[in-house]
């Protein structure tokens, strides 16, 4: 009785290590979706990631500095043939975990016009940034991040151009094309 | 003449062995078997030892090798996937900079 208990607690501990849960019924908007991102890295994995990141090559290094303080970066992202594949109760049970006093929102974007509904969720921690949730619905496409450990949204701006991974344009660059 | 025949058929005589000397001869030739049998024990069993530490040796390496390429092929995976989330995650992020942008620069 007691191995069953260790055993049991041993193999639910990664998911109590994950902060905000992503609920269970994701895993059936994957049978209706397109396409489908799963990625699910704890800490162990990020560590292993990190071992074959090069300290000499400047990108890997960004990214070795920015996942040095993480515990967890989990994505769900969905695409649909067509709308209306998904509820936006969906995500009602993300949206219930982020109203604890921690996290705040700190942007909210909703188009009428293309439908999109944009929410970035910050959990700050003595004035530390100590998580990040994305959850962005579009008509035929959902996608839900939640990175989990001290951040830097300046760092995560920094990858832009780099890994395939899309420029991001800030205010600086903005100010920058403006001289 | 005589003296010197005489002589030659005592030499050349048939003289009956001793008993004793049959056994004599086996039993020196036990005593030379014996004692050569244990040295060619102790190399063929140093070589059986050498053989099977090489082996050891080879199967220990070979188990280690294998362990790396598991190793480094979990480790590209995670890199992989790791690059993956970040880009998912920059682009959102852009995608709601863009948006918030253009809204405001509407408004």
């Amino acid at each position: 009785m007691i191995k069953l208990a260790i055993i049991t607690c041993l193999a639910l501990s990664p998911l109590a290590a994950q902060e905000i849960k992503l609920p269970a019924n994701l895993d059936r908007l994957a049978a209706k979706a397109s396409d489908v991102v799963d990625v699910t890295m704890d800490s162990r994995l990020l560590q292993l990631a990190s071992r074959f990141l090069s300290d000499k090559e400047a990108d890997d290094a960004k990214v070795k500095k920015l996942i040095a303080g993480l515990k967890g970066i989990y994505v769900r992202s969905f695409e649909f043939e067509k709308a209306g594949e998904y509820q936006a109760s969906d995500i009602d049970p993300i949206r219930a975990q982020l109203r604890s006093p921690a996290w705040s929102r700190i942007v909210g974007v909703r188009s009428q016009k293309s439908g999109e509904n944009a929410e970035v969720y910050l959990k700050t921690d003595n004035d530390k940034i100590g998580g990040l949730v994305i959850l962005s619905a579009e008509p035929k496409e959902l996608t839900i991040v939640s990175i989990e450990g001290s951040i830097d949204p300046d760092q995560l701006n920094d990858l832009g151009g780099h890994f395939g991974i899309p420029k991001v344009e800030t205010n600086k660059d903005n100010k920058d094309k403006d001289k | 003449m005589d003296d010197l025949e005489q002589q030659l058929r005592n030499a050349l005589a048939h003289v009956e062995q001793p008993p004793t000397l049959e056994a004599k001869v086996f039993a020196a030739l036990a005593r030379a078997r014996s004692t050569s049998r244990p040295s060619r024990f102790v190399f063929w069993r140093f070589e059986a030892a050498a053989v099977a530490a090489m082996l050891l040796l080879a199967a220990v390496s070979w188990a280690g090798h294998e362990r790396e390429i598991r190793e480094r092929a979990a480790g590209e995976a995670a890199k992989a996937r790791l690059q993956l989330a970040l880009k998912i995650t920059v682009t959102e992020l852009s995608k709601i900079q863009q948006t918030v942008r253009t809204s405001s620069e509407q408004e």
